[in-house]
């Protein structure tokens, strides 16, 4: 495998963001993805052998993406952070929490981006970026709303507008996309405190549960929890209620793709 | 495993999915780099993308874009 420098690297990112990609261009792309083969290793590796979790994996990003986040932002080959990377799905906010605790404390030389509270264009979720030598692996942490949110603006890119997971393109989608990451927001907000009262209650219930009067005090307190816990499932069932009525009414363009009816 | 996912954009689906054993990576790489050379010749424009997951159905959960269309991704899960 060839080392390439920096000055390479970067010319050859120039090339792709003009679009004409030769073999050449190809070759060397694909020797500088490898070149992150060990770190991406390394890191995927100490996830599922010290954490016992099971990331999917993507080894290089793949060409198209290079190219279009080079024409998107003005990033240079070099810098970009997410050449290799992995992704972990998990069930809600506090359990994403807990993780990347757990990622902050596995590795040495890690960065966080949290677009939790401040999302990009609606999406939310929590990179981090783990530093092996000079090579970056960005592991990604969605709970499973945030994953339903960025998988569809993902689709709705490939399909409609690529535009569109950027906050381009028509405004229907724009506006869309924004108030389902809103909702998804108030659900997740709600969320972390039935889940934290849940699990404090179970707690004090376990410790002072031989108490007939504080027993009785703490079994209504959990009822309640129960209530809002179902509330929230109505809430969360509403809003892919609300997700299938939306895309039922999409905007099409004429002659546009077919996929979007499927 | 690790799966060498060809995707078109614009229909919104897998072209081709071909597997390979975790411990086969460089193979899966220089299948990966061949099938952009081709797609190349050819004009076609196309993702291609290699992936290691625990399974196939451990993938369609992290990855349900290249595998589900719109509907299915709003079913509740």
């Amino acid at each position: 495998m060839l080392r390439l420098s920096k000055t390479q690297i970067d010319r050859l990112g120039d090339r792709l963001r003009k679009g004409d990609i030769t073999e050449a261009d190809l070759r060397l792309l694909d020797d500088y993805r490898r070149s992150f083969g060990e770190a991406y290793e390394l890191v995927v590796g100490a996830i599922r052998s010290e954490l016992g979790l099971e990331p999917t994996g993507r080894p290089a990003k793949s060409t198209t993406s290079i190219s279009e986040k080079l024409n998107r932002e003005s990033i240079r080959l070099s810098q970009i952070q997410d050449i290799a990377g992995c992704r972990l799905v998990v069930p809600d906010i506090l359990e994403q929490s807990r993780v990347i605790g757990l990622l902050a404390g596995l590795f040495t030389n890690t960065t966080t981006v949290d677009r939790r509270e401040k999302p990009s264009h609606g999406y939310r979720a929590v990179h981090v970026i783990v530093r092996i030598e000079e090579k970056l692996v960005e592991v990604q942490v969605r709970s499973s709303l945030q994953h339903v949110w960025a998988e569809l603006s993902e689709k709705l890119s490939d399909l409609v507008d690529p535009r569109i997971k950027y906050g381009g393109g028509d405004e229907w989608f724009v506006r869309f996309l924004q108030n389902t990451s809103n909702m998804i927001l108030g659900l997740e907000s709600g969320e972390l405190q039935w889940i934290d009262r849940k699990k404090r209650v179970s707690l004090l219930l376990a410790k002072h549960g031989s108490d007939p009067e504080r027993r009785e005090k703490l079994l209504a307190l959990q009822r309640r929890v129960q209530d809002i816990e179902k509330e929230e499932t109505e809430l969360r069932n509403e809003l892919f209620q609300m997700l299938r009525h939306s895309l039922d009414t999409l905007p099409r363009e004429e002659g546009g793709s077919d996929a979007i009816s499927d | 495993m690790l799966f060498l996912i060809e995707y078109d954009r614009n229909q919104g689906e897998v072209v081709t999915i071909r597997e390979y054993s975790s411990t086969d990576r460089q193979s899966a790489e220089t299948a990966r780099l061949d099938l952009e050379l081709e797609l190349n010749r050819r004009h076609q424009k196309r993702e291609v993308v290699l992936l290691e997951a625990a399974s196939e159905e451990a993938l369609r959960k992290t990855h349900r874009r290249y595998f589900e269309n719109l509907s299915q991704l709003v079913e509740a899960s």
